[in-house]
Order: C-alpha cells, then structure tokens, then sequence
C-alpha cells in the first residue's frame, strides 16, 4: 500500500513539474535554426509562400475557444501575422497571450470574399453606380498566414 | 453459469476504474458539445473604460502603454505589450488584456479565468497531452467497449437480453440509425 502511495505521490511531482516548465512546446519539434523577420514576409508575403519559415514574436492574440490560431507581432510596429494550426493537432492556451513565441510553419495564403463600402470615387453619378453603392462591393483580399507544425512558447 | 459470474467481476471492477475517465469525458463532452453557444475552457469578461483621449499619435509603444496605465491607476506588472495601429496599444499581463484607443479614450479589459474542472476534462478528453494518453485514452475506449458487451450478457432470464434486454438493445441501435438516415 505505501508503495502505492510512493507511486502516486511521484507522478503528481512529476506531473507538477512538467507544468513549472518555462517554455512549453507544441506540435512537432523545431527543425530550423535560422529565424525569418515577420516584417520580411508582412513586406514580400508571395516570396515566401510554401516555404517553411521560423518566426518569433509575441502572442498579440489567440483563437479563444479552440486554440487554433495565434497572432504574432512583427518586429515592426503595426504589423503581425496569423499562425493557425490545425484543430486539435495544437491547442494554444490562452494565457500564451503576451509571451514570446517562436513558431515554425510554412507561409500560405488563401483568397477571401470581402464587403467594402463604397466610398468617394466608386460613388460615381450615375444611377446604375449609385445602386451598387446601396448595396455592400465585393472585393477580393489576399490572406497570408503560417500554418503551423510546431511552436515554443 | 460461471463465466456469467465470472463477466459480472471483470465488469465491476472495470467500472470502479474507470468510472471517473468517464465521467471526465461525457463531461468534456457535453462542454465542448456546446462550443458555438459558451467557452469549455475560459471564463472571458469584458469591460469597457473610458481614458482622456490623447490625439498625439507621435507616442512611442512605451509612452502609450505608461500613459494608459497612468490614466487607469494600474500598477501590475506588464508582461509585454503590442500596437496593432498608431493610435492603439494592447497592454497583457498576466490573466488580463487591455487594448487601449488613445485618440479615442477607449479602452477594453479583457479578464481571462480557468473554467476549472472543465478545462482539465478538455485537456484530457481532447487529448492535448497526446503521447502517453494517447494509450491510456485507447485502453479507457477498450474498456468501456468491454463494459458495454460484458454488460449486454450479464444478466440472464427475463432481464437478461433474451428478455427485455433485446428491446432496449433495439433503441439503442436505431437511435443512431434514424439520425443516420435522416442527417448522413
């Protein structure tokens, strides 16, 4: 029975202190050692895409209830970049947000369908581009994001 | 019979052991059910201040972070900070976010807690750890298959499956079956 015990007692130490750790990994581990500005991909993001990248930056942001994406900033000011993973593979918590994280992935971009409102030239005079103004344009945006294979955070 | 009495062991004993897995995973389960309509893991509240505004943009990252923090009278220890836009600034600590709008003088708290009990059951029936738990998930899904046949033939006679079991078996598999013909 005091073996048990003995058991027991060391599993939850154990347990206690994988959850002291500092730095806690997710995913597949980190293969590349050269890291990618973000800036240089918020800056150029078709040459990077389908290339694996390492990046670094802090958690601005987290998928709140799945933990499949996080934000990152960029090391220039106003700009990040989504790292999303797949769902369930990695669940960021979100206390990640405002830590350091460094992420390996690979950049990839998808189209997405907007609404803009039109405003100042696209209102033009005539009434075929005025109903159009009634309603919401469409318009076509680019998103580049990392899908991510690993992180430390 | 005696494999009768011997099934009715095994089967009890099984079920003292994995009578918490299981109610850990149906609870996981009904939480994260629901994920559309509430958060299985957090409790996130939200609350909305106002600051003087500041129509300077010209403030560096620091400046905007100390003023805000000067504004709302907070002295927390600031893990990081961000700004996603001249006139913004996101300030985290720990457990709280506050994104500021200076030129505006609106700012929102955001404050992030456990949803305890839940969010252990998550992490386990979600199989977050992966690794070691991936076995002992196997085993637990093994278990219950076990229970579930052990249990169907461990009674017999009138109670038995040959008795009104055979009915409640008969629910219990067109229950899946007219959802199946209905949604698949």
């Amino acid at each position: 029975m005091n073996k048990i015990k003995s058991i027991i007692l060391f599993l939850i130490v154990l347990v206690a202190l994988l959850q002291a750790e500092d730095t806690k990994k997710y995913g597949e581990e980190i293969t590349l050692t050269e890291k990618t500005k973000i800036s240089d991909i918020v800056a150029n993001p078709q040459d990077f895409v389908g290339k694996k990248v390492l990046v670094e930056g802090t958690v601005v942001n987290v998928c709140k209830k799945r933990g499949c994406w996080i934000e990152l900033s960029s090391d220039k000011e106003f700009e990040s970049i989504r790292v999303k993973v797949q769902d369930g593979v990695i669940v960021f918590p979100m206390e990640s947000k405002g830590k350091t994280a460094i992420v390996e992935g690979e950049v990839y971009s998808f189209d997405y369908e907007t609404e803009v409102e039109c405003s100042g030239s696209d209102c033009e005079k005539s009434e075929e581009k005025n109903k159009e103004c009634e309603h919401h344009k469409k318009e076509i945006k680019t998103i580049y994001q990392i899908k991510g294979f690993g992180a430390e955070i | 019979m005696k494999w009768r009495r011997t099934i009715r062991v095994i089967h009890r004993d099984t079920g003292y052991i994995v009578a918490v897995l299981t109610i850990i995973y149906a609870v996981s389960g009904i939480a994260v059910n629901h994920i559309d309509d509430w958060n299985p893991n957090y409790i996130v509240e939200k609350d909305t201040v106002t600051i003087t505004p500041l129509k300077d943009t010209l403030l560096t990252k620091d400046e905007s972070v100390s003023y805000v923090l000067s504004q709302m009278g907070i002295l927390d220890s600031v893990k990081s900070s961000f700004r996603p836009a001249p006139e913004m600034v996101d300030i985290f600590f720990v457990g709280k976010t506050i994104s500021a709008n200076i030129s505006r003088g609106e700012v929102e708290i955001e404050t992030i807690s456990d949803r305890h009990i839940f969010k252990e059951s998550n992490f386990l029936h979600l199989n977050t750890p992966k690794k070691l738990w991936t076995w002992i998930a196997d085993i637990f899904a093994a278990a219950l298959i076990f229970l579930a046949i052990t249990g169907v033939f461990m009674n017999k006679g009138k109670h038995g499956i040959k008795g009104r079991g055979k009915w409640f078996i008969s629910v219990g598999i067109l229950i899946p079956l007219i959802f199946l013909i209905f949604y698949y």
